[in-house]
């Protein structure tokens, strides 16, 4: 369980935020200079909040109104800042050995050995930092945190110096640890495959504020703001209005188009946002049009073919459209050649509405 | 033009500023190896005594240098104040003073007409013309090198690294001696060799200041300037030793920041 609230100040920027937690992996999503580092600082103790409350697993670290401030030495929080911050003139074995200066030196021996075997480290102890490759050096840094066992794991962009492929081994092997160690953990990242992949709650920041929050889900597929939604990466925000409730729908006219969509409160004629992720959209192979009733069928033109390493994304420009195109389509690179599309130009899809997410215009900024 | 002797033209410059460092330190050597009675001069008293004195006193003021100076470097490396930059310039100022303006500064501070004598008078102490004095005029010409050096290294270190010792336990003292002080070691050892030097060269401030005596403020650079107008031998012997100990510790310095493992990454 993790509550943070913190005020703060720094050369012009102001960090006004407040979070509750209580699942094991927590991400702090959002953009480069949003604060989240200077929030994982405040955390850690290396940097003093003007107002505000850290209580981590029962314990208040920081509290401005029963002043307390615990120093970073008494907090017990593993930090692990972006690049890993390992002292370069230390070897890997005393890296991890360095927050157990304390203990006699037979048991800290046995420590360090017990680490380097569960990080998969044997051999390296002698090495420097700059000897290792960029996924030991991330072992050793967690190694390093875990050694004098933090009950609160701090992670900044613990992948922003790999390239792509290390970034998904080390994703899951992250994963791995947190819940072999069990510990509570807080990663800062502004990467949104890693937000995605490891965040069972995510705090999205924007401009030192807490601009959403909630379980993974409620935040990739059910943003609060056009900002958000632009954040996880939603794609497809189209500007409609509301028209009617019906029992069980809620109808949306989005360019002259009558769209359904998951009833919802809200007053016929607000303006709202349309939200579908691009792999949300189905393409409708016309041979299989009848096999089941479909919902908001939409006709267009593939106008641009965007193709990234597994995942191809189409510009669809709909029929009696002016605009460049109006819905990005994702789909799988077999499924785009199974279905010939290197050829085919006109296609159907079809918006379900349970992937139909709708947002009131005015929301948030 | 061909390239060989665009080649051969640019040699010349470089030759030129090479001979002009080089030649008047072969001189000394040559003048000193054709004098006679060189292990004889070195017993006299105007040579060991400076000698000694210069010893102690460039060690002393080392030693104050690094003691005080460390922590203000360290404060300058890492808290923005106001007046900072002041701080900074008036630390600067001395490495710019002509030595003998120094000397006066530090007259008119210490001695018994200064600002500070009746006090020091009061408690009994004598400042101007003692060893004391020359130590005082060595460490204020020679701390802002060791100062500007170490406040560079201190820069340089990640505080990011620091924060990570903090959170690991470690208390501002113990992450200063085990994190910050090793990685910034190349510059502090080179700031230090620095200041030393500049403190074993120390002449106009200390004559003005300390005064010329024999065994208690006359160092070897006062020694050799007396020893020019009586004892050529004396000026060249002394000069000798002086080149050697500076090449040395120079050399000594390269070759440990190059085998230190500090070296990869400073």
């Amino acid at each position: 369980m993790l509550e943070v609230a913190v005020h703060k100040r720094l050369d012009g920027f102001r960090l006004d935020v407040a979070f509750t937690a209580r699942e094991e992996l927590v991400v702090l999503f959002g953009p480069s200079g949003s604060g989240k580092s200077l929030t994982l600082q405040a955390i850690a103790g290396t940097v003093q909040p003007e107002a505000g409350r850290i209580v981590i697993d029962g314990q208040t670290v920081y509290d401005s109104a029963a002043s307390i401030d615990l120093p970073p030495q008494a907090r017990r929080v593993g930090y692990v800042p972006q690049h890993y911050a390992l002292f370069p003139h230390l070897t890997a074995g005393a890296n991890i050995a360095f927050g157990l200066a304390d203990l006699p030196r037979r048991e800290r021996e046995r420590r360090v050995a017990e680490l380097l075997t569960l990080f998969d480290l044997q051999g390296l102890e002698r090495r420097r930092p700059h000897e290792l490759s960029g996924g030991q050096q991330q072992r050793v840094a967690l190694a390093r945190a875990l050694a004098v066992q933090p009950q609160l794991l701090l992670l900044d962009e613990p992948f922003a110096a790999l390239d792509a492929p290390l970034r998904g081994a080390l994703r899951q092997e992250l994963a791995q640890v947190q819940t072999r160690w069990g510990i509570t953990t807080l990663l800062v990242t502004h990467d949104l495959a890693d937000a995605f992949a490891l965040g069972q709650r995510v705090i999205v920041y924007d401009g030192g504020r807490v601009i959403q929050q909630g379980t993974r889900d409620a935040v990739f597929f059910r943003p609060l703001t056009r900002r958000v939604a632009e954040f996880v990466g939603t794609g497809n925000i189209l500007p409609a209005v509301v028209e009617q409730m019906t029992a069980g729908t809620l109808w949306l006219q989005w360019q002259g188009r009558r769209i359904a969509a998951v009833p919802a409160q809200f007053v016929p004629g607000t303006p709202v946002y349309l939200c579908i992720r691009p792999t949300q959209i189905l393409i409708v192979r016309p041979d299989r049009l009848a096999e089941r009733e479909r919902e908001n069928l939409l006709c267009g033109d593939i106008v641009g073919t965007l193709m990234q390493a597994e995942t191809y994304t189409l510009h669809l420009r709909l029929d009696e459209s002016n605009t460049a195109y109006d819905l990005e389509v994702a789909l799988p690179g077999y499924v785009y050649h199974r279905l010939s599309l290197e050829s085919e130009k006109r296609i159907m899809v079809e918006l379900r509405r349970q992937v139909l997410h709708v947002i009131p215009r005015d929301a948030g900024a | 033009m061909p390239a060989n002797v665009r080649r051969a033209l640019l040699l010349v410059p470089i030759l030129l500023v090479v001979s002009f460092l080089v030649l008047p330190l072969v001189a000394i050597f040559l003048k000193v190896l054709s004098r006679e009675g060189i292990w004889e001069t070195l017993q006299r008293p105007l040579v060991t005594q400076a000698l000694r004195l210069s010893f102690i006193t460039s060690l002393s003021s080392l030693l104050l240098a690094v003691l005080c100076g460390t922590p203000i470097a360290y404060l300058l490396a890492r808290c923005r104040f106001p007046g900072a930059a002041l701080v900074d310039t008036f630390i600067d100022l001395p490495m710019v003073l002509p030595p003998a303006v120094a000397g006066v500064a530090l007259l008119m501070t210490f001695g018994r007409r200064g600002l500070l004598g009746p006090w020091l008078d009061l408690m009994g102490l004598q400042i101007g013309f003692t060893t004391v004095a020359v130590v005082l005029a060595q460490t204020f010409v020679s701390a802002p090198f060791y100062i500007r050096a170490a406040r560079a290294g201190f820069q340089s270190v990640d505080q990011e690294l620091e924060r990570v010792a903090y959170t690991l336990g470690h208390s501002a003292l113990s992450t200063f001696l085990r994190v910050t002080v090793p990685l910034a070691f190349p510059a502090l050892l080179g700031g230090a060799v620095m200041a030393w030097a500049r403190a074993l060269g120390e002449f106009g401030a200390t004559i003005m200041f300390a005064g010329n005596t024999i065994g208690r403020t006359q160092t070897m650079p006062l020694a050799i300037y007396i020893a020019l107008q009586s004892d050529l031998t004396a000026a060249l012997v002394l000069s000798a030793i002086l080149v050697l100990l500076s090449f040395g510790v120079l050399f000594c310095v390269r070759l440990l920041l190059r085998r230190s493992p500090f070296g990869a990454y400073a």
